[in-house]
């Protein structure tokens, strides 16, 4: 929302300075985001009076104009196409002047005469967008030849760009921000009251009917002695039928006719205080209902009388399909859900959203009917969202305008459209309003302000404050209020928001600052989360960086991957690139591999510990924490690199991470089922104390070919629930005290063949029924010459230790010879 | 005679081979410059076929008279021999460790060995500082779910339907198998959603907050579509606003620093009436220290010396009621703001995306 700061303190009577008003704005909860000057510097600029307009010689575009800036004349040149008569006004930057976009005016020479000074156009002064050329002063456009421009057209202004919550629809309007402003400053707040119009159709037909709607207000009588009748133009109608056949929909529609208007641009003052605001001047009938949105918060609409058929107006919901061109020039199509206005022949405007081309406001418009109703919040906001239309009226409707505020609305569009564009009002407009809205009443204990403050509000307070923002407040039951909330806050309907009403204005900072007594529950953090933060802390002391992706992905980032493609969809996607959640932590760590490749890194070590996402046949798919770790590229040595990251980098480091983060150990195991994404002769299954937890193993070449990754990567990919359940079948690790006497230990090397793997060895070592066999340890793996092809020597290291006694070497010898036949005649191996 | 002629060669070539090894001790070891060369030259002398040793298998042909006398002088020799031996050794050693200790020194410049930039991602590192103050606080951590019914993202947080509330956080839906769209399933918009999961699973008191991802359909300059969150409430009997701001200030202090100075404006949220939002000086032109130029040219907090951080108000009752909680029983506070932000001030990071790329040249820096 923007807001003059000018106008504000118009409304208001508050005249207090920008920055006061705005800082008081935002501790009321409208949080000014920033604010915008106008006006500013424009010292040497000045209303100047055109004495007299001559061409300059060999140059077309250009006149020679004498004006009078107050002082004296002077001669500038302009290459305006409008220049006006004499005895026009227009706006005079002279020498020294420096305007808004940095231009400097000096004097200078053209065509062989000196200009001092430039006629200014709107967008040189950066008060209007208008592009016909100078800025030309209307004849009820102020300012005196010689009046700095600032002064005399009030040029000085801030605009507040305030970051409205879309509670408060009250607020979309100046009047309803001057009740803030006012608030904020402790002043009472009286409503403009909005004059009438000036000049009425005369007509000798009784009007006053039930459904009608005087501009005249009986209650102020003052302006009557200036009030002109009228004669009615022939066959203009003075009243418009209005039938409302979904009044749930629309609870109250009135229509007002102002005769004879002559469109044509507003005057400046009106111009500019669009400009400000952000809207497009357009005429002075369009313009008018712009201010009055501006104004009052609440939109209302013009339509060219001579183009409503019947003329009538019927409001109701569309009949599926049906169409109509809206003012952007696009054709919609409607549902059963949307609410139209028509007139005798169709629809003529979206309800709440944007009129119809048809009916719009024209040059040639001579009648206009002013619609302003009140429709309900939910079904325009429907409609705007269905139509993908957001325009300044779907917004401040489908935040809920006053019910109340459509008579104040419609006096002041006729009044303003009857004296800007000549015309003449019809003595009553027609308002439909069938079943009234009421205020909403709340009750309220007023102790139970400072029970939810933490402050003790007295009564006489919270009355007062509540009195300020429009609440009336009468007796109830016991110690009790009844609160009726004004019509135009929406948002008050429970204790709760008048209590917030009572904190706004007292202040917040008013309330207290305690910490509470929450005794602690103990549990701290979630046992998940708090094995999360060990894996990350592990991962990361390794030497490991920590990615974070988007959950989504692509389903062909999926299928690149070779990970499952049977994936949670998203409906309503912002790009193919992330349509679908991620079944894997592997696309996006490849993602991050060749990213990291293309700006010549040549180690990549990550790890990312996030959730995936897995179809459960339910409604809510499975969501699983996974731990993956992915290296590729140069292993750094001590200077330089080590060789290439391999399998058993990526074992280590997730042994490593699980052990330091939840004391688990952990063995890998060639794959029952090949997990495609892996390279299939070089890849495990990872266990836990038996128990699959994940995988690991070589990115498959031809995932990473197909990325155009030219680095082997290792990829190891763990479940944190799995893990968990590890962990606690484990239990705390128990100490099982120290050896009283010494170990003993032999080497043994065996030929083996070369695809029989290290762990089945071992496997087999220790499953010996050797009562002193005590731990053995591979230390050595050898390929090459001495060695017969398809064989290599695995060496190990066994200890022996008797628990009860020191070993001799004789029985160490025995049980050693012992161990190693078994296991040859077991395995059919050779002792090298 | 033949025996005696004989005996007095041994005894000779003894008497002479001893003088011998005696006057060539000290040049012998002298010259030696290295440990093995001094172990060579002992070799020589006392070695199983060195000179000493040759010399002790004449003894059997020695004058009988004379062996023992004879013994103990070649056992004396033997001794001196050993003697300077060892002395030189250990010259050789001192001089060895003198070489070392003046001799090259090491490039101490070099790296360390198997150490490698490992980080934890600038999120992670917020959360787990953000996390850690709230635990002390006496706050407990708990997780929720990423994909949830609209039921705990909007409705039971008293989300009107058809209400612009709901614009703030425009979804992701899912897609069901068979292509329909479920209007009931979302990512969450908001990590919010634990106030729902924890009151329905226990009762009060609850002190609880849930950092995790949540997802908006926003993508541009200062949106991502995931960023991450953290939301925390209370619930208790007699627990008030003050308390809200007294659990807030003791947050932005713990975490910014004791002389940043915090304010509660009034703002909405569906969730919570009365409702605020926590605004903290701005860190980077530090108003409180007085240098007020620097402010009005800070573009960070443009001039106004505040960062907004959080939202946060008194729980809403139609929340409680939500979740079966009697409102005139039980109050609370909630509260909840944006990690990516505060990552961002704190580490002076200039654009939302960096955090979700993976540049491994970002992800090593901080
Ligand atoms: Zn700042």
């Amino acid at each position: 929302m923007l807001a003059s700061h000018r106008w504000l303190v118009e409304l208001s009577g508050v005249d207090a300075s920008v920055d006061d008003i705005g800082d008081r704005l935002t501790r009321l909860g409208l949080e000014v985001e920033d604010t915008i000057r106008f006006g500013a510097g424009l010292d040497h600029v000045v209303v100047a009076e055109v004495r007299a307009v001559a061409p300059v010689p060999d140059k077309d575009k250009l006149s020679l104009v004498t004006v009078f800036d107050g002082e004296g004349e002077r001669q500038v040149i302009c290459g305006a196409p409008n220049v006006p008569a004499p005895g026009g006004r227009v706006v005079l930057a002279k020498p020294g002047a420096e305007l808004p976009g940095g231009m400097a005016i000096a004097e200078r020479k053209v065509g062989g005469v000196v200009s001092s000074g430039m006629l200014c156009s709107e967008t040189e002064l950066a008060i209007g967008a208008g592009t016909a050329g100078i800025l030309v002063l209307g004849k009820g456009d102020p300012g005196r030849p010689g009046q700095l421009a600032r002064d005399a057209l009030g040029l000085e202004d801030a605009v507040y760009e305030i970051g409205l919550t879309p509670n408060r629809p009250d607020c979309l309007g100046h009047i309803g921000l001057a009740r803030e402003v006012a608030l904020a400053f402790g002043e009472p707040f009286r409503p403009p009251v909005p004059g009438f119009p000036s000049r009425f159709v005369s007509t000798d037909a009784k009007l006053r009917g039930a459904d009608e709607l005087p501009f005249i207000d009986d209650a102020q009588p003052s302006a009557v002695d200036t009030l002109t009748l009228v004669g009615p133009r022939p066959d203009v109608p003075i009243l418009v039928p209005i039938t409302i056949e979904a009044p749930d929909r629309c609870p109250r529609y009135a229509g007002g006719v102002v005769q004879g208007v002559t469109v044509a641009p507003s005057p400046f003052w009106l111009r500019f205080r669009l400009h400000k605001l952000g809207v497009r001047a357009i005429d002075n009938v369009v313009d008018v209902t712009n201010l009055v949105l501006q104004e009052l918060g609440h939109p209302i609409h013009a339509f060219d009388l001579a183009r409503v058929r019947g003329p009538r107006v019927v409001v109701r919901l569309a009949a599926e399909g049906e169409r109509m061109a809206t003012l952007d020039g696009e054709e919609r199509s409607f549902t059963a859900d949307d609410l139209l206005i028509c007139d005798g022949g169709g629809p003529v405007a979206v309800a709440g959203v944007m009129g119809g081309a048809d009916s719009e406001i024209r040059k040639d418009t001579r009648d206009v009917l002013i619609e302003v109703a009140y429709f309900d919040p939910r079904s325009i906001r429907r409609t705007s969202r269905r139509l993908g239309l957001h325009t300044d009226s779907s917004h401040r409707f489908e935040r809920g305008v006053d019910p109340h505020g459509v008579p104040w609305a419609m006096r002041r569009a006729a009044s303003l459209i009857s004296s800007l564009a000549g015309g003449a009002a019809a003595p009553t407009a027609r308002d439909v309003y069938p079943t009234p809205i009421g205020e909403r009443a709340i009750a309220l204990r007023p102790t139970h302000v400072g029970r939810l403050l933490g402050l003790d509000v007295p009564e006489a307070k919270v009355r007062g404050a509540l009195e300020a923002v429009g609440c009336a407040i009468s007796p109830a039951e016991g110690e009790g209020w009844r609160v009726s909330a004004p019509t135009w806050r929406p948002d008050l309907g429970r204790p709760e928001d008048l209590i917030e009403e009572v904190a706004r204005t007292i202040g917040y900072d008013a309330i207290p600052t305690e910490l509470p007594r929450v005794l602690p529950s103990g549990r701290g953090l979630a046992p998940n989360l708090r094995a999360a933060w060990r894996l990350r802390e592990a991962a990361a002391d390794l030497g490991l960086l920590e990615a974070v992706n988007y959950s989504f992905v692509s389903r062909s980032d999926l299928e690149a991957a070779r990970v499952p493609a049977e994936a949670v969809e998203l409906a309503n996607p912002l790009s193919e690139d992330r349509a679908v959640m991620r079944t894997s932590l592997l696309p996006g760590l490849l993602d991050a591999a060749l990213r990291a490749t293309r700006h010549q890194a040549s180690t990549v070590a990550l790890f990312e510990l996030a959730r995936v996402y897995v179809p459960s046949g339910q409604r809510l798919p499975t969501e699983r924490l996974e731990l993956a770790i992915a290296l590729a590229g140069d292993r750094p040595g001590h200077v330089g690199a080590d060789g290439s990251y391999d399998f058993y980098d990526a074992k280590g480091a997730l042994a490593s991470v699980v052990d330091a983060a939840l004391g688990l150990s952990l063995e890998t195991v060639r794959p029952d089922v090949l997990d495609p994404s892996l390279h299939p002769r070089r890849s495990a299954e990872v266990r836990v104390a038996g128990a699959r937890v994940g995988v690991i193993g070589e990115v498959h070449p031809d995932v990473t070919d197909a990325l155009g990754l030219d680095l082997r990567v290792v990829y190891a990919s763990v479940s944190l629930d799995a893990l968990l359940e590890a962990a606690g079948a484990r239990g705390v690790p128990q100490a099982s005290g120290l050896p009283r006497f010494p170990s003993s230990s032999r080497d043994v090397a065996f030929t083996v063949p070369s695809e029989l793997e290290a762990g089945a060895v071992e496997a087999a070592l220790r499953e010996v029924d050797e009562a002193l066999l005590e731990s053995v340890q591979l230390f050595d793996v050898y390929t090459g010459p001495g060695l017969a092809d398809g064989s290599k020597s695995l060496a190990y290291r066994v200890v022996y230790r008797d628990p009860e006694a020191t070993l001799t070497d004789k029985r160490v010898d025995k049980a050693h010879g012992r161990l190693v036949t078994s296991v040859c005649k077991r395995l059919g191996l050779e002792v090298r | 005679m033949a025996e005696a002629t004989d005996e007095g060669a041994a005894l000779e070539r003894f008497e002479a081979g001893l003088a011998d090894v005696e006057a060539r001790l000290a040049d012998a070891f002298e010259g030696a410059t290295t440990e093995q060369a001094l172990r060579e030259a002992n070799a020589k002398i006392l070695g199983p076929s060195g000179e000493l040793t040759g010399l002790l298998k004449l003894m059997p042909r020695l004058p009988k008279d004379r062996r023992r006398e004879l013994g103990q002088r070649a056992n004396a020799t033997k001794a001196r021999v050993q003697e300077a031996l060892d002395a030189r050794l250990e010259a050789l050693a001192r001089a060895a460790r003198e070489a070392e200790l003046t001799g090259p020194a090491l490039d101490v410049s070099l790296p360390g060995r198997g150490v490698t930039r490992g980080r934890l991602h600038p999120l992670s590192r917020t959360i787990r500082e953000l996390t850690d103050v709230f635990l002390a606080l006496g706050f407990d951590v708990e997780d929720a779910p990423e994909i949830d019914l609209t039921q705990n993202c909007f409705d039971r947080l008293g989300f009107p339907p058809d209400h612009p509330a709901t614009d703030m956080q425009d979804s992701f839906y899912l897609r069901a198998p068979d292509g329909t769209v479920d209007p009931e399933v979302v990512l969450r918009t908001h990590t919010t959603t634990i106030q729902i999961h924890q009151m329905l699973k226990r009762p009060p008191p609850l002190a609880v907050i849930c950092p995790g991802a949540v997802y908006r359909r926003d993508d541009d300059a200062t949106h991502s579509p995931m960023f991450a969150q953290i939301d925390g409430f209370a619930v208790d009997e007699g627990l008030t606003f003050a308390h809200l701001k007294g659990v807030l200030t003791a947050f932005v202090r713990r975490l910014f620093g004791d002389e940043v100075p915090v304010r509660f404006r009034p703002s909405y949220f569906p969730f919570v009436e009365p409702g605020g939002e926590l605004d903290m000086g701005c860190v980077f032109c530090r108003p409180w220290e007085g240098d007020a130029e620097r402010t009005r040219a800070c573009r960070v907090c443009k001039g106004t010396g505040w960062m907004e951080i959080l939202g946060c108000g008194m729980i809403h009752p139609v929340v409680f009621e939500a979740v079966g909680l009697d409102p005139s029983r039980y109050s609370g506070f909630a509260f909840g703001m944006g990690i990516d932000r505060i990552a961002m001030l704190r580490h002076g990071i200039s654009n939302i995306r960096l955090l979700y790329e993976n540049d491994v040249r970002f992800l090593s820096q901080l």
